[in-house]
């Protein structure tokens, strides 16, 4: 894939190259919006809407990393669904078990790379750090699984959040001393090789 | 316990984000430090975990249709002009309605007005083909009294009175053989058109005047221009809709 090419030919308005582009990227789109909005549902109505956007202002892009300039727009995107989400709260609808505990979805049978107790334990791990990462302010939250979870540089995340690079620095080490501290209660969870350091509570 | 600036560094010593200089004060410092390094070790498993969360895959394709990204089908080379003649026959047709519409009011206006100047004795809407012949040879005569008169008549009766009418329906003669016209006669020339006929056979020398006007614009063209206008809007309303269909189908 010719990536310089298809941008070209997408900001001449060929949709059928940006299509390739979403193609190629939706998938790290997609993760970015759902670390960040921890709903499958906002996650996918953010990529979209990120993808809208940057078919619409795709003369913009100027050159670069395109994957941090899609990352900017997906950012954009659920820094809004986060301020719908604050103006109008809304109560999940996913079913419950009769003693009133969320039922979450048997994802797990889907997958036969995994046994069920494994993709239980991954499930539970994911849900740990998920956890964690919701208790991060956003502006944290977003420099975190930018640089972290999706493994842009200092620079593209800086590009991506329009951040001078001093700050993102300061809010990653923040946001990783945050999540070491949320993540030592659910010690039992984390697999041996990833254990935090107890000594150092 | 290490404070946050350490932290800061700790952070981005672990990306690789220190200058050199930088780096080797804080591997100094880690060398000799063991909560330093535990700090580190503390880091590097918090960024491990992040790193190591599953990538889910897209629940869908989030590929823009063109009807999302406001694309129109292109529209076609010949739409345009197509387009242009469709309302330009339309607008023609309606404008021979009008035209045609508009001629008899024109020639009853201008039979009432200039009556007078052209000579006495013609009246109607025939005039434009009837009164230029009977006109100048009646004139002779006529012209004297024919020039002030009707100004009279116009003045005193503004519309003529029913026994005029009747009169001259039943001896028409008497409005030619009399040389010298009678207001009352006169009056007859503002008359409506169907007067002519019964004017025309007392008149003598004069050529016979058209029973009624033509329209301008002849029936025949009405209906080209019609069908001109059903056939190019036909040819445009197609073509473009066989475009779409055409763009639809290659976006499905």
């Amino acid at each position: 894939m010719d990536e310089s090419a298809l941008i070209k030919d997408a900001q001449r308005g060929d949709l059928d190259s940006f299509n390739t582009l979403v193609l190629a990227y939706q998938d790290v789109l997609f993760n970015t919006a759902l670390r960040i909005l921890s709903d499958e549902d906002q996650a996918a109505d953010a990529t979209q809407d990120a993808f809208l956007s940057a078919f619409k202002s795709i003369n913009t892009f100027r050159g670069g990393s395109f994957k941090a300039w899609l990352m900017r727009t997906v950012t954009n995107a659920c820094y809004d669904e986060l301020r719908r989400k604050k103006r109008r709260p809304t109560t999940p609808l996913e079913p419950d078990t009769s003693d009133g505990d969320e039922m979450d979805s048997p994802r797990w049978l889907a997958d036969k790379s995994m046994s069920p107790e494994q993709k239980l334990e991954a499930d539970e791990l994911e849900h740990a750090i998920q956890h964690c990462l919701d208790a991060l302010p956003s502006d944290f939250r977003t420099v975190v699984v930018l640089a972290d979870i999706q493994g842009l540089d200092y620079a593209e995340v800086a590009n991506a959040t329009r951040v001078p690079l001093g700050t993102i620095k300061s809010r990653l080490a923040r946001a990783r001393l945050r999540l070491r501290e949320c993540l030592q209660g659910f010690w039992e969870l984390l697999p041996a090789s990833l254990r935090l350091d107890k000594e150092t509570q | 316990m290490t404070s946050f600036r350490d932290v800061e560094l700790l952070s981005a010593y672990l990306d690789g984000q220190l200058s050199p200089p930088d780096s080797a004060r804080l591997e100094s410092r880690l060398s000799s430090d063991a909560s330093l390094r535990a700090a580190l070790n503390d880091l590097r498993s918090a960024r491990g975990l992040l790193r190591q969360l599953p990538q889910r895959r897209a629940p869908r394709n989030f590929t823009l249709t063109p009807k999302m990204a406001g694309i129109k089908p292109p529209e076609p080379r010949a739409y345009p002009t197509l387009r242009f003649a469709t309302v330009l026959a339309t607008l023609l047709f309606l404008a021979t309605f009008a035209i045609n519409g508009l001629a008899p009011i024109r020639a009853t206006s201008f039979a009432s007005a200039p009556a007078p100047a052209s000579g006495f004795g013609m009246g109607g809407s025939g005039c434009e083909q009837g009164c230029g012949g009977g006109g100048p040879e009646t004139a002779p005569q006529a012209a004297g009294p024919a020039t002030e008169a009707p100004l009279q008549t116009f003045a005193t009766n503004e519309t003529p009175t029913p026994d005029i009418r009747s009169s001259l329906a039943v001896q028409p003669t008497q409005a030619t053989d009399n040389s010298q016209p009678t207001p009352e006669l006169l009056n007859k020339n503002s008359a409506p058109t169907e007067m002519a006929p019964n004017a025309a056979p007392g008149m003598g020398n004069a050529q016979p005047l058209p029973v009624q006007s033509e329209a301008p614009i002849p029936f025949v063209w009405q209906i080209g221009l019609a069908i001109v206008a059903v056939i190019f809007g036909a040819a445009a309303w197609s073509i473009r809709k066989f475009n779409e269909s055409k763009f639809r189908k290659r976006w499905k």
